[in-house]
């Protein structure tokens, strides 16, 4: 194990501070669109709120310093247990704000894996062999990836675009950087 | 589904939006209620359409953050509505008679408010907010503020269903012709949207094809 190559994937860690994204998601046979805002809080929690372009909110989440998540607000008919579930660990893929101590180093010929381990398998983030270039991200259960996810075009620390696609059903979630 | 569809309503009667909330001193019960209404009803429908640039501010008071988008807005009777959200990206609603079309930066969804409940409601209330017969609506209760520049619509849902969207809601209508210059959505969780309207011209020609997507 070489934990600390592991270390390397920080780099890719976004670094939101007050950050506007145009959002589409297609869930099964819906078509969401909106916008989708991050926020670092004082007190180094993160605030992701997902509002439509007429301002009805979707949802308010907090991921807590020490990697908890807080729903405050979720629509009352998407408020089950599973969406908000999938939406927690969509974003705790995304956000990278787990504990990477724990996590393991793997190779092959062309990429270096960092996996984490999170409470049902593992958070994979994906790069290069010299790790200068984060090819795509995976959530994976013990058997297979479940969700894979992509960051690209950073500026200042954040990406332009980010992608999360489910494998098992269609639940895609895609984001364009937008000035706010 | 109806009270989402409510919260959506509101946002949709946005015709009427103003700016200025309270910018010009404190507001007191109207005398004549009654009087108001048949005023507010009778300019509404003599507008014939309208045309106005909108700013729309969400309030995120926990975040102490607000997310700002601007746009243009168009009205014409009987019931065809445009809003073109412009920044910080591109989306368009259009109502046309029982139609209903968006379109965001990557696809255009068309709705068919035939057999569809909550689209009906919508263009219900749309209606009755540019009709003036937005105070007669059972889904609210209304009282009337006025001060010197605005009369204040405090509308209050009455169904446990829509306050569970909605606080209340506010309209301010221009004393000068009884146009709607803002409308604010209060949410229970304390945030809020409003959406205002500038440069507003009424009665000039609107196109038909303003109210179709190509």
């Amino acid at each position: 194990m070489e934990g600390g190559d592991a270390g390397c994937i920080q780099q890719f860690r976004p670094q939101f501070s007050n950050t506007l994204y145009s959002t589409q998601v297609d869930i099964l046979n819906h078509h969401l669109s909106g916008l989708l805002f991050f926020k670092q809080m004082p007190d180094s929690s993160l605030r992701v709120v997902f509002t439509n372009e007429m301002g009805f909110k979707f949802f308010d989440f907090e991921f807590t310093k020490d990697s908890g998540f807080v729903k405050h607000y979720m629509m009352p008919r998407m408020d089950k247990k599973p969406v908000v579930k999938a939406l927690q660990k969509d974003f705790e893929l995304v956000l990278m704000r787990a504990n990477f101590q724990q996590a393991s180093l793997l190779r092959d010929s062309q990429y270096r894996y960092v996996a984490v381990p999170m409470p049902k398998g593992n958070n994979y983030y994906i790069t290069d062999t010299a790790c200068t270039r984060l090819e795509r991200m995976e959530k994976s259960s013990r058997r297979k990836p479940v969700v894979k996810a992509w960051m690209y075009s950073y500026r200042e620390g954040v990406p332009d675009t980010i992608r999360i696609e489910h494998q098992n059903f269609k639940f895609n979630i895609s984001l364009q950087r937008v000035e706010k | 589904m109806y009270l989402l569809m409510c919260r959506w309503i509101l946002l949709c009667c946005f015709f009427c939006a103003l700016n200025g909330y309270a910018q010009t001193g404190t507001y007191k019960p109207v005398a004549d209620a009654a009087a108001f209404k048949e005023q507010f009803a009778k300019a509404s429908q003599a507008t014939q359409s309208i045309q106005a640039d909108f700013v729309q501010e969400k309030e995120l008071s926990m975040l102490s953050d607000k997310i700002v988008s601007k746009g243009k807005f168009w009205f014409r009777k009987e019931n065809k509505v445009r809003m073109e959200y412009q920044q910080p990206s591109y989306y368009l609603m259009i109502m046309n008679g029982r139609e209903i079309i968006t379109r965001d930066g990557q696809k255009q969804n068309k709705v068919s408010a035939r057999g569809n409940k909550l689209f009906e409601q919508i263009n219900r209330i749309t209606v009755d907010c540019v009709q003036g017969n937005v105070l007669n609506n059972p889904d609210f209760t209304s009282k009337v503020l006025e001060n010197a520049q605005y009369y204040r619509l405090e509308l209050t849902p009455v169904s446990k269903a829509l306050q569970q969207y909605f606080k209340a809601i506010q309209l301010l209508v221009d004393k000068k012709d009884y146009s709607v210059s803002q409308i604010i959505m209060q949410e229970n969780g304390g945030d809020n949207t409003s959406i205002s309207f500038l440069h507003k011209q009424l009665n000039v020609p609107v196109a038909d094809a303003v109210f179709t997507a190509k």
